[in-house]
Formats: C-alpha cells, sequence, structure tokens
C-alpha cells in the first residue's frame, strides 16, 4: 500500500479486532455498522449481528445497509422480529455477548450525548436523541463505543444529557442505582486508539494508535486523561486489512454515508 | 372496534375525517414503514396544533415540524437516517423556535416500547430498562410521569417503570390488507404490533389491498385483526423515501436531497412547494419521482411471497 493508513481508518482495525468471531453482537446506528462488517470480512465471518428494530443479519449482506432499518439488512435474514425481542428478550436477557454503540459525545465516565448540546430546552446543538442507544448501553454486556472523532468538543468532562448512560458520577453508582452487574462501557475506540474504564468507571487510555502520543491523547480530552503507563502500541493494518477498511469505506460513500473529511 | 367490512377511504379523507387541528396521533414506522404519504396531506390540508408521537421521526417528523404542524412531539429519535444528515427543520425548531417552538418529549426506544405494550394490555405499568441518573429520568417536559421506580416486591431491588401509553389514534403503514381490515406486514415489525395494539383508534395505510384469501396464506403475518382497525387507505409507495419489506427499498437519493434541500428554511418552502403542494396527492408525488427511480427502487415485480 502506497499510502499508509489514516489514524480514522485504524480505528475500524481496532474496533473489528475487539470483535471475536461467532460472537452474538447487538450492533448500533452509523460506524459500528462498518466496524462490525470489516469484521465480519477479516476474522469473524461467524458474527450474528441483532439490530434494535427485529432483524437478525447472520451474513455478509451484499449491499451495506444505511442504518439498521435500512432493510438491505434483512434481505434473506433468519429472522425479522421486532423490539421486545432484541431489546429485551435477546439483550436485557444476556443473550447478546457484545454491543456496539456511537458515542458522538461521550465522557469522563463513559456517558454518551447523543441528544443536546447545551441546556436541554434551550440547546445550543440540537442532535438526533437517543433511539435504542440508551437500551445498549444500559443492558448491553461487553459494551464498546465508538467515536470517529479527534476533537475536544467530543470528549467534555461531563455531557450536558445523558442519553445512553455510562458509569454516570462514577464510583458506582451504576450499580447502586440497579443497573444489571456487568453492564457499562467496557472500551472506546477512536482515532486515537482503544480506551478502557478502570474500577471507579473512569475513562483511560489503554493502547495507542502507531505516531499517537500520550501528550496528543491528553490534549483531546477535556478532563485530566490517564494514559496507563504500560499502554501497548496497536499494530497497523497489513496491506490486504487496509485494502478491505478501504473497500467498505468505498461502499458506505456510495451507500450516501458522509465522510469525516466531506 | 367493529367487525365487517371496513371503510376504504382516501388518504384526503381519511385526514379530513380523522385528523382535526389539535389531534393526539401515533404515526406508526421505525425509519421503515413510515408512512411520509400521510405527512404530506397532513402538510397539504395545513393541521395544526398536533400532538405527534413516533418513535422514530425521521424525515416524516421532520417536514411536519418544519411545516408548522406540530406542537407537541414524543419521540426516541429524529434524524436523516441517510448520511446520517441532520433532521434540518427539527433543529431549527428546537435551536431556534423557527417556523415555531415545539414542545418535545423523549423516551428512549426500550421505554416508548414498554409503555406501549403496556398501554396494549391494558396494564397499570410495565418494568423497563433501567434509566436512573440518565437524561432521559431526569429531565421531563409534558410526561412528567414517564418514568419511575419501583421497590421490586418479589425482591431484588429497584426497577424503573413507566406508565401505559394510549394514543387517541393510530395510523401506521402496513403492506396490505384486505376489506375487513385484517392487515398485515413482513419483515421487521419493531414496536409496531404494541403499538397497534395501545392506540384507542387505528387506521392502517396499505400498499395494496388483498382478499381475505390472500390473508389466510400467511396468518402469522396479520399485526392487526380486522376488528382493531377503524379504516383503512390502500396508497401505494406511501412509505417512501423509508422502505417497505418486500416491496422497495430506502430511496436514498431522495433522502439526500431533502437533506439536502431543508439545510435552509427558504429550501425547506420550495421541498413543500415542489414535491408535496403542486404534487397534488401522493400519485402525483409518484409521478413526480419518475418510472426510472420507481423501477430502482422496487423490490420484486411480483410479490416475493407468491
Amino acid at each position: 500500500m502506497e499510502v499508509s493508513a489514516t489514524r480514522f481508518e485504524q480505528m475500524f482495525l481496532t474496533g473489528a479486532r475487539c470483535i471475536k468471531d461467532g460472537a452474538v453482537l447487538f450492533v448500533g446506528f452509523h460506524w459500528p455498522m462498518l466496524i462490525a462488517r470489516i469484521a465480519r470480512r477479516l476474522h469473524a465471518p461467524n458474527i450474528v449481528i441483532v439490530y434494535e428494530n427485529g432483524i437478525v443479519e447472520d451474513r455478509l449482506t451484499p449491499i451495506l445497509p444505511t442504518s439498521p432499518c435500512d432493510l438491505a439488512a434483512a434481505e434473506q435474514a433468519t429472522t425479522c422480529a421486532g423490539s421486545l425481542e432484541t431489546l429485551y428478550m435477546w439483550l436485557a436477557a444476556g443473550r447478546v455477548e457484545m454491543t456496539l454503540v456511537e458515542a458522538a459525545i461521550v465522557d469522563r465516565y463513559g456517558n454518551v450525548n447523543t441528544t443536546a448540546v447545551g441546556p436541554y430546552l434551550q440547546p445550543k446543538v440540537r442532535l438526533p436523541g437517543s433511539g435504542g442507544g440508551t437500551e445498549l448501553s444500559s443492558l448491553g454486556r461487553d459494551l464498546l463505543l465508538v467515536s470517529a472523532s479527534a476533537n475536544k468538543r467530543s470528549y467534555p468532562d461531563r455531557v450536558d444529557y445523558i442519553t445512553s448512560p455510562g458509569y454516570l458520577s462514577g464510583g458506582g453508582e451504576r450499580e447502586r442505582l440497579g443497573y444489571k452487574p456487568g453492564t457499562g462501557p467496557k472500551t472506546l475506540v477512536n482515532p486515537l486508539g482503544i480506551f478502557k474504564f478502570d474500577g471507579e468507571g473512569e475513562m483511560y487510555a489503554a493502547g495507542l494508535h502507531a505516531g499517537v502520543t500520550p501528550a496528543e491523547v491528553q490534549s483531546i480530552f477535556v478532563w485530566p486523561i490517564k494514559v496507563a503507563a504500560d499502554h501497548t502500541a496497536l499494530p497497523e493494518p497489513t496491506d490486504a486489512e487496509l485494502d478491505i477498511i478501504r473497500q467498505e469505506l468505498a461502499h458506505a460513500r456510495k451507500r450516501y454515508y458522509l465522510m469525516p473529511e466531506d | 372496534m367493529t367487525t365487517g367490512i371496513k371503510p376504504v377511504v382516501s388518504m384526503q379523507e381519511a385526514v379530513r375525517r380523522y385528523v382535526p387541528d389539535g389531534q393526539e396521533l401515533l404515526i406508526g414506522g421505525f425509519a421503515f414503514s413510515d408512512p411520509t404519504a400521510l405527512a404530506h396531506e397532513l402538510i397539504r390540508q395545513q393541521r395544526k396544533r398536533l400532538f405527534i408521537m413516533k418513535t422514530s421521526g425521521g424525515v416524516l417528523v421532520d417536514q411536519l415540524v418544519g411545516a408548522g404542524c406540530v406542537e407537541r412531539l414524543l419521540s426516541c429519535h429524529v434524524w436523516n437516517s441517510v448520511g446520517p444528515v441532520a433532521a434540518h427543520c427539527f433543529r431549527r425548531a428546537l435551536e431556534q423556535g423557527k417556523p415555531h417552538p415545539i414542545q418535545i418529549e423523549e423516551l428512549s426506544y426500550g421505554a416508548f416500547t414498554m409503555a406501549l405494550l403496556a398501554g396494549a394490555c391494558d396494564l397499570p405499568f410495565m418494568p423497563t430498562t433501567p434509566v436512573q441518573g440518565a437524561g432521559h429520568f431526569t429531565q421531563r417536559t409534558f410526561l412528567p410521569e414517564k418514568f419511575s421506580v419501583v421497590e421490586n416486591p418479589f425482591g431484588g431491588g429497584p426497577v424503573c417503570v413507566v406508565p401505559p401509553l394510549k394514543p387517541a389514534l393510530g395510523i401506521f403503514h402496513v403492506q396490505r390488507v384486505d376489506p375487513y381490515g385484517n392487515a398485515q406486514m413482513f419483515g421487521p415489525t419493531g414496536e409496531m404490533r404494541y403499538a397497534m395494539a395501545a392506540c384507542k383508534k387505528l387506521i392502517v395505510i396499505a400498499e395494496e389491498l388483498v382478499d381475505t384469501e390472500v390473508i389466510r396464506e400467511r396468518p402469522e403475518a396479520t399485526v392487526a385483526p380486522g376488528f382493531m382497525v377503524e379504516a383503512v387507505v390502500i396508497e401505494p409507495w406511501a412509505a417512501h423515501p423509508t422502505d417497505a419489506y418486500g416491496y422497495y427499498y430506502r430511496d436514498l437519493p431522495h433522502h439526500a436531497l431533502y437533506g439536502e434541500m431543508t439545510r435552509t428554511e427558504e429550501g425547506f418552502r420550495r421541498y413543500v412547494d415542489e414535491w408535496i403542494v403542486a404534487t397534488g396527492n401522493h400519485a402525483g408525488f409518484v409521478a413526480k419521482l419518475g418510472e426510472e427511480r420507481v423501477a430502482e427502487l422496487l423490490v420484486r415485480k411480483d410479490r416475493w411471497w407468491k
């Protein structure tokens, strides 16, 4: 490959590598769908994906769905059910092993805001709202958050509105309020690398993409984020991996996905 | 709620007869089977002060808000699902109060599903997703009792609950219906089965009217038995630009066109003039889409289940 992977492209590999072959996944809107698709093409052909509207997608669809409700996802599906099945019988009941959700704005404790920036009733920027994102964060096991942003606005100390609950104020508040044990964000991937959560529910950097320094990580988070002393250097995509990532990004663009540079 | 043959009315007549100004109305669909043709007719007849409930608002709710039809909105998500690009009218209403301020209340999709299920089953409440400490729980507007927490009577700590939702009127898109109102959906059904049963009055908009013998071939696909249905509208392509499983795909270029045109208020007015008002009715809208687009989106020339 003549041009090495961008950090945005690396994010897809880092995210995909978190997915185990054969796992049952709950996949939310936008980049998580592309990460799961890339994982399926790279090393996880046997994953089974559940979408909130009721679709079970157990194979590579010929066409990339533009959202979970794009019924391209339902072409030759094995199951078309409804939201009671997906969100409660499968997700809440623990049949889904891993959950992927987009985290446009995410704070220190993994709380995600996709509702409003600024005061709720007088928002500076109004965003879409939760959809099923609240359930994915509230109920999902092995929760992976995905953010394509490396901008400080996306990583405040506390979000203005908790659309998808992480560890709330940290320090065990989530368990005290009655959330199920084992739920809550486990990982975040973004263009800089991979992030985990400590015993207090606080996010820290666990692995960095090639060329990313701890100082750079600290410069995009509003709070003084910790970088693990033993943080790993994440592997760069091989030519074959990068080829698949680029094929899927080109496919996504054809399907009207907006790219970060657009 | 009765048995027997149901009135088949035009979209124009359905809006005139069942949706006066100020109506409380749950609209079906979850970014698929969104009956956008209904929104167009509400805009043509210039409905005002509607209380719209819709799980996934999408382009449909965006248009209603932009056209000034909505006073209150209960939803879990409003965005253009292709791109994704913003639902510009929705944003303008909430950020700048244009064309006029609207009241918004929100539930998560799971909580919305459970509230409708409680309504459908006539239960006093339903346990739901824990959302304590999150925005949906703490931020309340016109439904101050949208969530509560009770102690599990069987032991085991706090349980988040939602009250029943019983919309005065529900209008849903389905694939096909017979003269008795037996309505069938194919593909994923989201919350539609519970949402239909939660509504006090139910109207279905179907892609086609079929004989009861056709319904009998696939009884498991019936989402509303005829006795739940008040009236029927037959309107092909009613869910465009969203998809209707087995009938047509999501129209991506049209979603993109809508997103682009509605960036400004002036652009939105142009969209309404060109695509909604000037087309006169939904057949006119489909004609404007053109034969080529219609042929591209059509899933099968022959219905897939035959």
